[in-house]
């Protein structure tokens, strides 16, 4: 199956829901199971949070894009802000490590992206946005039902 | 799905009022988080609909306040009706694990879905995990606090 979206909004929180629905809509033909889903809007939900907290500081004139394009049973979603950037890429991925202590964030973004995805890579220059581009298979359908007759 | 149950509720509910459903607040029902204290000073949250980091605010602001307001020394995360969490959820629970601290109090997670399982292991709260009844959480924080 083959398909292409794009998306883009506000940088406000309460934009982090619609592109999991959005995005969850836009694979539901592939009947995911659960957990796949589940964890498939988990890293959507960090990276667009990543994007209104750390790339605009909340600024609610800032544009967060989403770019989804379906391959069989791979989906590939580019998620991009035109925020602040990320001065360190590699330390920002280190567990635990959060830019913002006071605001409780758990500094476990980038880990949980990267345990639930087939591939993540962050593009990110100070001043020039950042770009979280991943990647994550879907399993085959599972046949539960035989046919009779 | 959390979403289409919203949405659903808001439509009947407009299509019965006959009012415009503009700024339509969904009176809770299924979506209402419950933050309830017990007589033995334990707080249990019991999260519904997503959490993330747009809903995660209120949620801290009323388990922080009952901890500093010296009525609680423990709480029990209930995720048993949680549809979705992500990494403000661990924030959340940690940043009130440090509002206990003051009080050594302790801290149970029950009943979450796989994939929040996986992301309390990754963040290092897999001791606080826990299957079971309310009942039984409780049981086990008597433990903890009691068993110093």
């Amino acid at each position: 199956m083959e398909n292409e979206m794009k998306l883009s909004f506000a940088a406000i929180s309460e934009n982090e829901a619609l592109a999991r629905m959005t995005l969850t809509f836009f694979v539901a033909a592939l009947d995911p199971t659960l957990e796949e889903i589940s964890e498939y809007k988990t890293v959507i939900s960090e990276a667009v949070t990543n994007a209104i907290i750390h790339g605009y500081d909340e600024d609610r004139s800032g544009v967060v894009t989403v770019h989804a394009t379906l391959n069989g049973r791979e989906v590939t979603v580019i998620i991009s802000d035109e925020g602040g950037g990320i001065e360190n890429v590699e330390e920002a991925m280190q567990p635990m490590y959060t830019s913002k202590p006071e605001r409780e964030r758990s500094g476990m973004g980038f880990t949980i992206m990267e345990s639930f995805t087939d591939s993540l890579s962050v593009d990110s220059r100070q001043g020039g946005g950042t770009t979280v581009t991943f990647k994550k298979k879907f399993s085959p359908v599972q046949e539960t039902c035989s046919s009779v007759g | 799905m959390a979403e289409i149950c919203r949405i659903s509720t808001t439509f009947v509910e407009y299509k019965e009022s006959g009012k415009r459903p503009l700024n339509y607040e969904p009176k809770g029902g299924i979506h209402m988080n419950q933050i309830k204290l017990t007589t033995g000073g334990i707080v249990i949250v019991r999260p519904a609909g997503e959490l993330d980091h747009h809903t995660a605010d209120s949620i801290k602001r009323e388990v922080s306040r009952l901890i500093f307001g010296g009525k609680a020394n423990a709480v029990i995360w209930n995720l048993g009706s949680l549809q979705f969490m992500d990494s403000a959820g661990i924030g959340l629970i940690l940043g009130r694990m440090r509002d206990l601290g003051a009080v050594e109090g302790g801290t149970v997670i029950l009943n979450p879905s796989p994939t929040m399982k996986k992301m309390f292991e990754l963040s290092g709260l897999g001791s606080h995990l826990m299957e079971g009844t309310e009942e039984d959480a409780i049981k086990r924080l008597g433990g903890i606090l009691h068993g110093k």
